[in-house]
């Protein structure tokens, strides 16, 4: 028999290029020529956009950090009451897209809003107005997106936490070192490089928020990007814009991926390791750690859930008009079909990736799983700047009819967009599961006879399962909460929860974006309890 | 074509775009032989069997079982269709399988075979490993993974086994029952097998020809026996640590002289010319105790062995040479005590090195 040559290889490649087109295609645009907007913007708004950024992005880092680390520094290393539950309570922020989070703020605090109505309840009726705090534009956003997203810090810091070994801790005491000396010199520079990694997370997504600093009029890049397409009509100022921030990005990117590789040698799970001992609060000290974590909680949750929830309550006629089962059946159909798309072709690279040991699919899976570092904008921008040129170049070049209406305002090119964007945590995920099956598994399989096929179906797929499940419902977890790729890409009349709260929002319809914010949360808390229990156990092992 | 068994001829062994071990060539003449390979970690010996395996390609030579060729440059059988099993170092049972179904999953393979034939429960039993049958692989020891592991690789009755370590991590108590029944059940099944090990009393027990390799090469390909008393190269010498190598010159046929020693007589393995200048191999059993001798050294040294003393002697010229002495000898040396070595000193053979 001749070598033969390898279809693993030739499908993760294909599989890689494809995630690849849309992230080159802004790359490649920003050579192109735009319209007099962007003079007319270099000199207005750019700055502008460019300072917002990174006023939000500073301040979002700095309060996910601060909540993210005390918490998870709270609940490994003591015991206080309800220790176990806040322990996976606090990533149900997860639920709450910053988006929402913005709507339930403003509900909350604007003009006659929620808290006036709760004034007026307590102490009868009065100009409470002016007194009452206005949480909205920059203060608003910071906000939000601080609240949804100190989970990334929170979950990360906490593994870390998790694995630090007792003889840590002891080292600490037999240095003399009180309890915050201790945290400050020992604990907290062994967890830096997971801090770290969570922090890059937090601020790729508060580059590309999109829904949140829309609803509060800040003008950022991010909406600078859709802003252009949308209002100027014009996708090569668009992809300029995108490149700038993909730069920035990029950075970050880097930086998530070096902490990352670094946080592994700080998991010592080798000889030596000695399973912490928490320490049992009580008193006061457990009644203020209690205090913090449930303060942390309610914000970031309870308090969004219930703003929402009382107002559904509050105008049932909303809940009456929204077609719920269509929304429903739009929303499970996106989430079946991408997220299966998204495990079949994952698992496949993956193993295409394990078997073929080829270095140029090796780079281009690491370059093609980037996708989750740019912003759906972005993204969405440059899949329908690529299809016009296709279209343009290729389609019509060889005399057929226009793909544009296949791809772009469809249910195909949605999925395409969302393959592109949740590639990495499908794959990631999934190779974390293969990491798992030592090498010489696979080659005792074909030993014992097994060609790559079989191997792949009877060995690989039973034991990857739970990955697998796991996969999916995270990835559904995203879809859900999608909000600029599912806007600027859906059918038309095709809307989502996601999509139906912000268009009633946009329209200062707040009450209206109620209730598909509230079902948004309650299915995505559904998915979160589905999956903390491997997200824990996973951490735990 | 060669009518042997097992035929590998000046391969260059590769993995990960590296030459690990070069122009190696050896056989298994008859089905059912032993061949076991020893060299120090990372010298190449795991890449040699993976290579057979066909896990690995080859870009120089080829490798023949039964007459047909499975690698070459421009041939390479997938493993699947080389029915060569290897039992690998480290645990590669099927994570999701217990080891019952882990051995089963092996004996599906040639079931049809009628030769070769050896039960599930015997080789359960062989191997002991019946408390384990029902446990997943993360809940057992290495050494029950190797064991089953190996387990697996037999009952697939292959026609030719790779053993890559298949006892390093079994218990020192256990091992040479293990070693015994192995040996016993490959001669029975008439298995071909390779063993890489590093342990060279496992290697010589087990195999019916040893090959050496160090420094990207296949030093010696021998019987046991001619391994361990004809090393045929310094490096080799070295690398079992078979004794101590010391200046000599060739006074005739049958004798040679040494200045602290005197005159060594003995029957040469290689020869050389009269008055040629050598390194003379000095083995712990080739020097005789006798306290009655009037040629004395210095102990400088003492190891215990079980059955055996080690005492390392000085010499006038500072050399340092090791003499073997059955433990319950008459009169103990501690270390500074004067040890008499029986004159004059004749050697069962003569190794030595230009």
């Amino acid at each position: 028999m001749q070598k033969s040559f390898n279809i693993w290889l030739l499908t993760s490649l294909v599989i890689s290029i494809g995630v690849l087109i849309p992230i080159a295609t802004v790359f490649f645009s920003f050579f192109e020529e735009t319209s007099n907007y962007y003079e007319i913007l270099k000199d207005t708004f750019l700055v502008e956009y460019i300072v917002n950024s990174f006023v939000l992005l500073i301040s979002v880092l700095s309060l996910t950090f601060l909540i993210g680390t005390a918490s998870a520094y709270f609940v490994s290393f003591y015991k206080f009451p309800f220790c176990d539950f806040f322990k996976w309570a606090l990533i149900l922020s997860f639920a709450v897209p910053p988006y929402i989070y913005a709507y339930s703020l403003t509900a909350f605090f604007e003009n006659y809003g929620t808290l006036f109505s709760i004034l007026t309840n307590l102490f009868g009726e009065a100009n409470y107005n002016k007194n009452i705090p206005k949480f909205d534009g920059v203060i608003g956003s910071i906000l939000s997106l601080s609240f949804s997203l100190y989970a990334y810090v929170y979950i990360l810091a906490r593994a870390s936490f998790l694995y630090q070994s007792q003889n840590l801790i002891d080292l600490g005491r037999n240095l003399g070192f009180s309890k915050f000396k201790s945290f400050y010199f020992l604990i907290l520079p062994a967890a830096r490089p997971a801090i770290v990694a969570g922090l890059s997370l937090v601020a790729m997504e508060t580059l590309a928020e999109f829904g949140a600093v829309d609803f509060f009029s800040i003008n950022t890049l991010t909406t600078g990007i859709y802003n252009s397409w949308i209002t100027f009509d014009d996708l090569a100022f668009s992809n300029r814009l995108s490149f700038f921030l993909l730069i920035f990005i990029f950075a970050l990117f880097i930086i998530e991926n070096f902490s990352r590789k670094n946080a592994k040698y700080h998991l010592n799970n080798r000889g030596g390791f000695k399973q912490k001992q928490k320490t049992q609060l009580s008193g006061k000290k457990a009644f203020f750690v209690f205090i913090f974590c449930f303060s942390i909680l309610f914000l970031s949750f309870i308090f969004p859930l219930s703003q929402m929830f009382y107002w559904t309550i509050k105008f049932p006629e909303n809940l009456y008009d929204l077609k719920i089962l269509t929304l429903t059946l739009n929303t499970v159909y996106l989430v079946i079909l991408s997220s299966l798309v998204l495990i079949v072709f994952s698992l496949v690279s993956n193993y295409g990736n394990r078997v073929s040991k080829n270095k140029m699919l090796n780079l281009l899976s690491t370059l093609s799983i980037s996708g989750y570092a740019i912003p759906g904008v972005i993204l969405a921008v440059a899949f329908i700047t690529f299809i016009g040129w296709f279209d343009d170049n290729i389609v019509k070049a060889f005399g057929f009819s226009s793909i544009k209406k296949i791809f772009i305002g469809s249910v195909l090119g949605l999925v395409l967009v969302y393959f592109v964007r949740f590639y990495s945590l499908a794959f990631n995920g999934i190779k974390s599961g293969y990491e798992k099956i030592n090498i010489s598994v696979d080659e005792s399989s074909y030993l014992l006879g097994y060609s790559k096929k079989k191997t792949f179906l009877n060995i690989h797929v039973p034991f990857l399962r739970n990955s697998l499940l796991f996969v999916g419902i995270l990835v559904s977890l995203e879809i859900v909460r999608e909000l600029p790729i599912t806007l600027i890409l859906r059918p038309f009349n095709f809307e989502t929860f996601a999509t139906t709260a912000y268009i009633s929002a946009s329209e200062d319809l707040l009450e209206a974006a109620a209730v598909p914010s509230l079902f948004l949360i309650l299915i995505a808390t559904i998915f979160i309890m589905l999956t903390s229990k491997y997200i824990l156990r996973e951490n735990e092992q | 074509m060669s009518n042997n068994f097992l035929d590998v001829k000046n391969v260059n062994f590769r993995i990960g775009g590296k030459t690990k071990v070069k122009d190696v060539s050896f056989s298994i003449q008859n089905e059912g032989d032993i061949v076991c390979l020893l060299g120090p970690s990372g010298i190449g010996k795991t890449t040699i069997l993976r290579t057979i395996a066909g896990l690995e390609n080859i870009e120089k030579g080829s490798i023949d079982l039964k007459g047909k060729t499975l690698s070459s440059k421009n041939i390479h059988i997938e493993p699947e269709y080389r029915n060569i099993s290897l039992a690998f170092q480290e645990n590669s049972l099927f994570p999701h399988y217990s080891v019952e179904k882990n051995i089963l999953i092996g004996a599906e393979k040639n079931k049809e075979k009628k030769d070769k034939k050896i039960s599930f429960k015997e080789i359960v039993k062989l191997l002991d490993i019946e408390k384990i049958l029902n446990k997943f692989p993360h809940q057992i020891s290495a050494g029950e993974a190797q064991r089953a592991s190996l387990a697996r690789s037999l009952i697939s009755k292959p026609d030719l086994l790779l053993l890559d370590e298949p006892l390093s991590n079994v218990d020192q108590s256990f091992k040479e029952e293990i070693q015994v029944r192995l040996k016993k059940i490959l001669n029975k099944l008439k298995i071909s097998t390779i063993i890489v090990t590093h342990d060279s009393y496992e290697a010589f027990y087990l195999g019916s020809k040893c090959g050496i390799i160090l420094n990207q090469k296949l030093k010696q390909f021998d019987d046991p026996y001619k391994v361990y008393h004809f090393p045929n190269s310094i490096e080799v010498v070295n690398f079992l640590n078979r004794g101590i190598l010391i200046p000599a010159t060739i006074i005739d046929e049958n004798t040679l002289e040494n200045d602290d020693l005197g005159l060594i007589k003995g029957n040469f393995i290689q020869h050389f010319s009269i008055g040629s200048k050598v390194q003379l191999l000095l083995q712990p059993e080739d020097l005789e105790h006798d306290d009655s001798s009037n040629f004395k050294l210095d102990v400088v040294d003492r190891k215990f062995r079980g059955t055996n003393f080690i005492y390392t002697l000085k010499t006038h010229n500072n050399n340092l040479i090791p003499v073997l002495v059955h433990t319950h000898h008459h009169e103990q040396h501690e270390i500074n005590d004067k040890f008499g070595v029986k004159k004059p000193i004749t050697l069962e053979h003569i190794v030595c090195f230009k």
